[in-house]
């Protein structure tokens, strides 16, 4: 975007928002920040006019730092190797501003128009786009119906993580550590359950085709 | 037939009859001719220099019975995208405001910010200057304003000033907290020019905003809407205004006017920041694109 968009207002906003929470007042003090800064915050027409009305500023600025969340994903240090580090990283980002993010979801879960009452979509956007970004850092090769089913699985692992974070961060990152072993425990025992089903079918279509019944 | 009517429209308006022609669907190519730099007036193209005497033929024939035919084409829907407008800005909520109201002639913006932020927030310290090429559409509005409770305070107050080149001893940079601009910026000869100067005489942290016709995007929806405008608005102009040129004229200048993206380009190489390319975000459209709110902020 051209340098005189709001998105480089809203990137001045984001540091803000761990002092501020996802607030118009961090939108409006984002001008503060500015290589010339203003004197005073943004007034509350400006930040209408650029953000959006009421709470939309606020969708606003909660949207573009998830868009941040995930970049942090691909540009965290030492990070690209694996999906566990890239899910670890996405946890860790959310620590500064862990106060702030129930009403944030509440925020995005809220729908506009009061139908539905409760919004499930971008709850399940949000967890989908980290999961696939995780499997994307790690250079994930899958295929076909892996490709949905590993992204499912590591869409609920985030959430669940994610939601324990929310209420005991310190235990968030062993939890994470857990779930990630016992899916890995899953997806081992489904695939030798898998293998094993195809030995049995095999047999049995060798001993109904000896009998001469195809 | 023809004749008769042409003799009678020359009557009525000396210099604007020669609008009365038929619609030129194929905009010429400006910059394959040399010669004097030219703009668009409707679908003519004319030289730069005598777009604003044009304009101002047609708001001059027009002021009058401006607000009739303003509700009679939109059928009183601009009332409610005036409303929209304002109240999108919220005069008033945050404290008085010092506004001025572009091309505003007849009051109708002015009125309306003034109301709203008394009536919403109790604030009678926000003033509004209204700024009006056309003395006659200004006479208007300070008629119009004489009948509440504004006229002689200094809430209100009329200039008449074109809005490209704001006399900067009147109007000092880096004064104003809101410009507002209703269905005026298409008239204007120069439109970069005339966001220039808005950029100019706002504050840091100061708002732009800009009503305005734009791109009616569905193409079912834009079909009947061209249909409606090229037939009704000029056949209600004569009928009720009895000038159909100047209604011609505010048609075609509303399908010259530059589509939503291009327009909050414009407004970005003014020096403005907005917020994203999206409806709902550097502008919010109105009935499909009819009417368009662009909203940006000088920083």
């Amino acid at each position: 975007m051209a340098a005189n968009s709001s998105t480089r207002l809203l990137k001045l906003a984001l540091p803000l928002v761990s002092e501020h929470g996802f607030t118009r007042a961090a939108l409006a003090r984002s001008v503060l920040h500015l290589p010339t800064p203003h004197a005073e915050p943004l007034s509350d027409t400006a930040v209408s006019a650029l953000f959006g009305r009421g709470d939309l500023a606020r969708k606003t600025l909660i949207r573009a730092w998830l868009d941040d969340g995930v970049e942090s994903m691909k540009n965290a240090p030492g990070v690209g190797t694996s999906v566990k580090d890239a899910l670890h990283a996405r946890l860790a980002y959310n620590e500064p501003v862990l106060a702030h993010l129930p009403e944030a979801f509440a925020l995005l879960a809220a729908p506009e128009s009061g139908i539905p009452p409760i919004d499930p979509v971008p709850a399940l956007k949000h967890a989908a786009r980290i999961a696939d970004e995780a499997c994307y850092v790690s250079g994930d090769q899958s295929l076909r119906l892996s490709w949905y089913t590993k992204r499912a699985t590591l869409t609920g692992i985030y959430s669940a993580a994610e939601l324990h974070q929310l209420t005991s961060p310190q235990t968030a990152h062993s939890f994470l550590d857990s779930l990630l072993s016992t899916s890995t425990t899953i997806d081992s025992s489904v695939e030798e359950v898998k293998l094993f089903s195809s030995y049995i079918f095999r047999s049995w279509a060798g001993i109904i085709r000896s009998q001469g019944v195809l | 037939m023809q004749p008769a009517r042409c003799l009678r429209l020359a009557r009525a308006l000396p210099r604007v009859h020669r609008l009365a022609r038929c619609i030129n669907t194929q905009p010429s190519d400006n910059s394959s001719k040399p010669g004097p730099r030219t703009t668009s007036f409707g679908f003519r193209t004319v030289p730069e220099d005598e777009k604003e005497s044009l304009v101002k033929n047609v708001f001059d024939s027009v002021a009058s019975s401006y607000d009739l035919m303003n509700d009679a084409s939109s059928l009183g829907v601009h009332r409610l995208w005036k409303d929209t407008f304002v109240s999108t800005l919220r005069p008033g909520r945050k404290g008085p405001l010092r506004c001025i109201d572009v091309a505003g002639g007849t009051g109708d913006i002015a009125l309306r910010i003034l109301d709203h932020a008394r009536e919403k927030y109790a604030d009678r310290e926000t003033t509004v200057e209204v700024v009006d090429i056309n003395g006659q559409m200004l006479k208007e509005g300070f008629r119009r304003f004489k009948k509440t409770m504004y006229h002689n305070t200094p809430q209100i107050s009329f200039h008449e000033a074109n809005a490209q080149e704001l006399p900067p001893s009147q109007f000092t940079d880096n004064t104003y907290d809101l410009y507002t601009i209703a269905f005026g910026i298409r008239n204007c000869t120069s439109i970069p020019d005339a966001l220039k100067e808005a950029y100019r005489v706002l504050k840091p942290g100061g708002t732009f905003a800009c009503l305005e016709f734009s791109r009616v995007n569905n193409p079912l929806f834009s079909l009947a809407y061209d249909q409606y405008s090229f037939t009704m608005i000029p056949l209600m102009g004569t009928i009720l205004a009895g000038d159909r040129a100047s209604y011609q004229y505010l048609v075609e200048s509303i399908r010259k006017f530059p589509p939503q993206p291009e327009f909050a380009n414009m407004i970005r190489d003014a020096g403005f920041t907005t917020g994203k390319d999206v409806d709902g975000g550097a502008w919010t459209d109105l009935w499909g694109g009819i009417a368009c709110i662009h909203t940006a902020v000088k920083v």
